[in-house]
C-alpha cells in the first residue's frame, strides 16, 4: 500500500501545482476577433473588451454611468464650459517606459486628430487646442461647450499609448504600448490573442492574472460548451437561449448588465430605396405591424429589453413621453391604406447570424400579417457590413453598442453629418436640438432636448429601434470581482482566482 | 455518305442477357434504395397536399415544443411546425440533386467525351483543367462558387453542379479512351463515318452506363452539399424549409429542443442512403464486368 500511497500523494501534488499554474491564466471565449488594436482605429466591440486590458483611459465610467477617475484624477470645467482642465495621475508609465504626462496626453489627443486612419477624428473634433500647464495638468479647449466630452474620454479617444512608438498606424496596431496593466505577447488572426501582465503598472495591486488569453470563438453555443468543459475562464456574449444551462451549472457564474446597445431595423430615406423610403405612413404601419414583446420573447426567451426608442430605459436620458406603441395591425392596414401603396414590398438586408436571421423572419412573418411582403437578403458578415456602410440597403438590421452618452447615439445616427447617417435622413430641426443638447450641461435641460430629440426621430422613424441587449457574460463561479457595465466590458481590474 | 449500321451497345447487346430493368431489379440494394428515392420524390410532389401546415407560419405561443398529436414533428424555435417543413424542405434537397447533376453531366460529358475521342492538345488542356479542378476538395469548391454567387437555392445548385463536373469529365475521357480501342469504332473510323456520329450513336451509348451510377451517386453527394451550404447559410433563402438550415438552427438548441435537429438530420441521412444504395445497385446491375464474372 505504501508505493500507491505516494503516488496519490504525487498525484494530489501535481494536480495542485497545476491547477495553481493554470489559475494565473485568465482564457476568455470572444464571439469575433478585434480589428486594429489601436485604440485611434479600433472599429469593434470585441476590441473593445481588449483594450480595456491593455490601454489605460483618461477617465472611466462605473455601473451607474458617472464618470471616474482613471488616467486623470480630477477635472474641471471653466464657466462657459470651453475648457477642460484635467489633473494627472503621477507616476505612472507605458508599457515601454516613457512615463506618462501632460505632455503625452497632447501627443495622443494630437495624433487621433490627425492621423489619416483615425476613426476617433469627429468625436475629438470639438477639442480645438490642448494646453500643456505643467507636467501633470492639462486644459482641453473646446471652439464651444460640449457635453459629451467626458463620456468619449471612456473609450478608445481617450486611450492614451507611448508616444516614443505611436508613429505609423500599421506598426503600432502590430505591436500596441499602451499604459495599462497587460501588454501584447501574441496575436493569430481569428484564433487568439495574448496578454501578459505589465509590471510597472501604476495599479498592479489590482490585477490577478498574470496572462490573459483572448480566444476567438463565434459559435456561442460552442464558447459555452469550452467553458464548461473548463477550457476557458469566461465567455462574453452567452445566448439568451443558453442561459438556462449556465444557471443550472454551479460551477459557472453568469455576470449580467443591462446594455446600451440597441438594435434597429434602419430604414433608407434616400430617393428609389424603396418604398418606405419617403413614406413615413408606412414605416409606422411597419412599426405597428411586429410585436416587439414577441420578438424579444422568441428569439431571446424574453430576456432582453423590447423598447422602441434608441436609448435604453436604463439611461436618465430616455423619453418617458414615448411608451412602446402595442402591436396594432389594424391601424397598420389603415396606414398602409391611406399610404396608397398597394401590396408594399420591402427587403431587408442583415448579417447572416442566427440571431439577426431570427429576428428578420418574425418581422416577415408579422409584417406580412399587415399586408407588407417582406424579402430577406442574409449577407455573409463582411459583404453586409460593407453595403451597410455604402448606404445600399432597403432595410437593415443594426446592432449598435451605444454609448454612456446619447449624443453619440442620436447624432451619429440622425445627424445630417453623423458618422452613422447611412440612410440619408435629414432633419434640420433634429439638428438644430441634438447640437444644443452638445452644449447643454446641465442635466435637466438636456434631458429636455433629448425628449424633444426623441418627438421628432420617433415622428419620422428614419429607423425602427427594436429591444436592447442585455450583456451575459458566463464565468468559472470561482472568479471573483467580475463587474459588467452598461457598456458591456469585460473589465481586468479587480479579476482575481477565489481565495487569493 | 451511307450510315453504316453497327450494334449501339455491343457490349450489352447479345438476346441471351436480361434486359437493363430485369437486372436492376434482381438487385436488393437497387430496389431497396430506389424505393427511398421514390418515397421522397412523391413527399416532394405531394407535400403541400401531406403538410398539415403552412412550413412557413408562425405559431408564438408554440415556440419549441417537443412532439405532440397536433405537431408530430415538433414545432422550431418560430413556432413553426417541423413535419410539414420537413415535407416542403424535401423540395429543395431533390431539386438541388437533380438540377446540380443535370448540370454537371451537360457540362462534364461533353467535355469529357471530346477529351477522350480526340485526345492531343484539346485532351491535354481539357485534363490539366479538371486535375486543377479535382485538386480542389468538392464541398470547398462549393462553397467558394456559393459565397462568390450568393446566398440562394439557385446559386447553390449551380455551384454544387458545377463543383461536381470534374468527376465527370474524368469519368467519361476513361471510359471515352476504353471505347475507342474497340473494334466497332475502328470499323466506323474505317467506313468513313464522321467523328460527331461516331462520339454520338457509338461512344455515348458505351460510356452512358458508368455515367448513370455516377449521377445517381453524385445526387446523394448534392444533397449533402445543399444541406451543408444551407447549413453554413449559403441554401435556401430564409423562410423556405431546406433540411441543411433547419440543422443549422437546431444546433444552437441540442439540448432543450433535440427533436429540431433529429428530423431533417434522419431525412439527409434517409435521402443520402437511399441515393447511394441505388447507385450501388446500379453500379452493379450495369457494369459490364460484372457479366463476364
Amino acid at each position: 500500500m505504501k508505493p500507491s500511497a505516494k503516488s496519490m500523494v504525487l498525484a494530489c501534488m501535481l494536480a495542485l501545482g497545476t491547477s495553481a499554474a493554470s489559475a494565473e491564466t485568465l482564457r476568455v471565449g470572444m464571439q469575433d476577433d478585434p480589428d486594429a488594436l489601436d485604440p485611434a482605429i479600433g472599429g469593434t466591440y470585441a476590441g473593445r473588451i481588449v483594450f480595456d486590458a491593455m490601454c489605460d483611459k483618461l477617465v472611466d465610467i462605473n455601473e451607474t454611468l458617472e464618470i471616474v477617475p482613471q488616467l486623470a484624477t480630477s477635472w474641471k470645467w471653466n464657466d462657459d464650459n470651453t475648457e477642460l482642465t484635467m489633473s494627472l495621475r503621477d507616476g505612472v508609465t507605458f508599457q515601454d517606459g516613457t512615463p506618462f504626462n501632460a505632455e503625452a496626453v497632447k501627443a495622443n489627443i494630437e495624433r487621433m486628430k490627425t492621423i489619416d486612419e483615425s476613426r476617433r477624428k469627429s468625436q475629438l473634433a470639438p477639442i480645438t487646442d490642448v494646453e500643456i500647464v505643467d507636467d501633470h495638468t492639462i486644459v482641453l479647449k473646446l471652439d464651444a461647450p460640449f457635453a459629451p466630452l467626458l463620456s468619449i474620454l471612456t473609450d478608445r479617444a481617450g486611450m492614451m499609448v507611448s508616444p516614443a512608438v505611436a508613429g505609423s498606424a500599421d506598426a503600432f496596431a502590430a505591436n500596441p504600448v499602451c499604459s495599462g496593466p497587460y501588454k501584447l505577447v501574441d496575436r493569430k488572426a481569428r484564433d487568439s490573442i495574448t496578454l501578459e501582465k505589465y509590471d510597472g503598472y501604476w495599479n498592479a495591486g489590482e490585477i490577478g492574472y498574470d496572462t490573459i488569453v483572448y480566444e476567438i470563438i463565434p459559435d456561442s453555443t460552442v464558447r459555452l460548451s469550452r467553458l464548461q468543459a473548463g477550457d476557458l475562464e469566461a465567455a462574453e456574449r452567452i445566448a439568451p437561449t443558453d442561459l438556462a444551462t449556465v444557471r443550472s451549472d454551479d460551477g459557472l457564474a453568469l455576470h449580467t448588465s443591462p446594455g446600451l446597445a440597441v438594435s434597429h431595423l434602419f430604414i433608407s430615406q434616400k430617393a428609389g430605396a424603396g418604398v418606405l423610403a419617403d413614406n413615413a405612413d408606412l414605416r409606422h404601419a411597419l412599426e405597428l405591424s411586429i410585436d416587439r414583446n414577441i420578438i424579444n420573447q422568441v428569439a431571446f426567451n424574453g430576456e432582453f429589453t423590447a423598447d422602441n426608442q434608441m436609448i435604453p430605459p436604463s439611461s436618465a436620458f430616455y423619453s418617458t413621453s414615448h411608451p412602446m406603441p402595442a402591436r396594432d395591425l389594424d391601424a397598420a392596414r389603415e396606414l398602409i391604406a391611406k399610404s396608397g401603396v398597394e401590396n408594399p414590398t420591402i427587403e431587408i438586408t442583415y448579417e447572416n447570424s442566427l440571431t439577426d436571421g431570427r429576428v428578420a423572419q418574425i418581422i416577415q412573418s408579422m409584417a406580412g400579417e399587415a399586408g407588407f411582403t417582406v424579402n430577406l437578403l442574409p449577407l455573409e458578415t463582411s459583404s453586409a457590413i460593407d453595403r451597410y456602410l455604402a448606404g445600399n440597403f432597403e432595410l437593415y438590421i443594426g446592432n449598435w453598442s451605444g454609448r454612456a452618452d446619447p449624443d453619440p447615439t442620436l447624432y451619429t445616427f440622425f445627424g445630417s453629418d453623423g458618422s452613422q447617417n447611412l440612410n440619408g435622413y435629414s432633419n434640420p430641426k433634429l439638428d438644430e436640438v441634438l447640437i444644443a443638447a452638445r452644449k447643454e450641461l446641465d442635466m435637466d435641460a438636456r434631458k429636455k432636448l433629448y425628449d424633444e430629440a426623441a418627438d421628432i426621430y420617433l415622428a419620422d422613424l428614419p429607423t425602427v429601434p427594436l429591444y436592447h441587449p442585455t450583456w451575459f457574460y458566463a464565468a468559472q463561479a470561482n472568479i471573483d470581482g467580475i463587474k459588467i457595465y452598461p457598456d458591456g466590458i469585460l473589465r481586468v481590474t479587480g479579476l482575481k482566482p477565489a481565495g487569493e | 455518305m451511307t450510315d453504316v449500321s453497327l450494334p449501339a451497345d455491343p457490349v450489352v447487346g447479345g438476346g441471351h442477357r436480361k434486359s437493363a430493368l430485369q437486372q436492376v431489379l434482381s438487385q436488393p440494394s437497387a430496389v431497396i434504395g430506389g424505393s427511398i428515392v421514390v418515397f421522397f420524390v412523391l413527399v416532394a410532389i405531394f407535400a403541400p397536399l401531406l403538410s398539415p401546415f403552412d412550413p412557413n407560419a408562425s405559431d408564438w405561443l408554440a415556440i419549441r415544443q417537443a412532439p405532440s398529436a397536433v405537431h408530430w414533428f415538433g414545432t422550431d424555435d418560430l413556432g413553426r411546425d417541423i413535419l410539414s417543413r420537413i415535407l416542403f424542405g424535401a423540395r429543395a434537397s431533390l431539386l438541388a440533386g437533380v438540377i446540380a447533376v443535370a448540370i454537371a453531366i451537360a457540362i462534364g460529358v461533353p467535355l469529357g467525351l471530346i477529351a477522350g475521342y480526340f485526345g492531343g492538345l484539346l485532351d491535354a488542356v481539357i485534363s490539366r483543367c479538371t486535375d486543377a479542378l479535382l485538386a480542389v476538395p468538392f464541398l470547398v469548391l462549393a462553397i467558394a462558387l456559393a459565397a462568390f454567387l450568393g446566398a440562394s437555392l439557385q446559386n447553390a445548385m449551380i455551384a454544387i453542379g458545377v463543383s461536381a463536373v470534374p468527376i465527370f469529365i474524368r469519368l467519361t475521357r476513361g471510359q471515352v479512351l476504353v471505347v475507342k480501342g474497340e473494334d466497332y469504332i475502328t470499323a466506323a473510323r474505317a467506313v468513313g463515318v464522321r467523328d460527331r456520329n461516331i462520339i454520338v450513336s457509338h461512344v455515348f451509348p458505351n460510356v452512358l452506363a458508368p455515367v448513370v451510377v455516377q449521377g445517381t451517386i453524385t445526387m446523394a453527394v448534392a444533397i449533402l452539399a445543399e444541406a451543408s451550404l444551407a447549413f453554413l447559410g449559403l441554401g435556401q433563402r430564409p423562410p423556405a424549409p431546406s433540411w441543411g438550415s433547419m440543422l443549422d438552427v437546431a444546433r444552437q438548441f441540442l439540448t432543450e429542443a433535440p427533436w429540431m435537429a433529429v428530423w431533417p438530420g434522419l431525412a439527409i441521412v434517409a435521402i443520402v442512403l437511399g441515393f447511394n444504395l441505388l447507385g450501388d445497385g446500379l453500379n452493379d446491375a450495369l457494369n459490364p464486368h460484372r457479366d463476364t464474372e
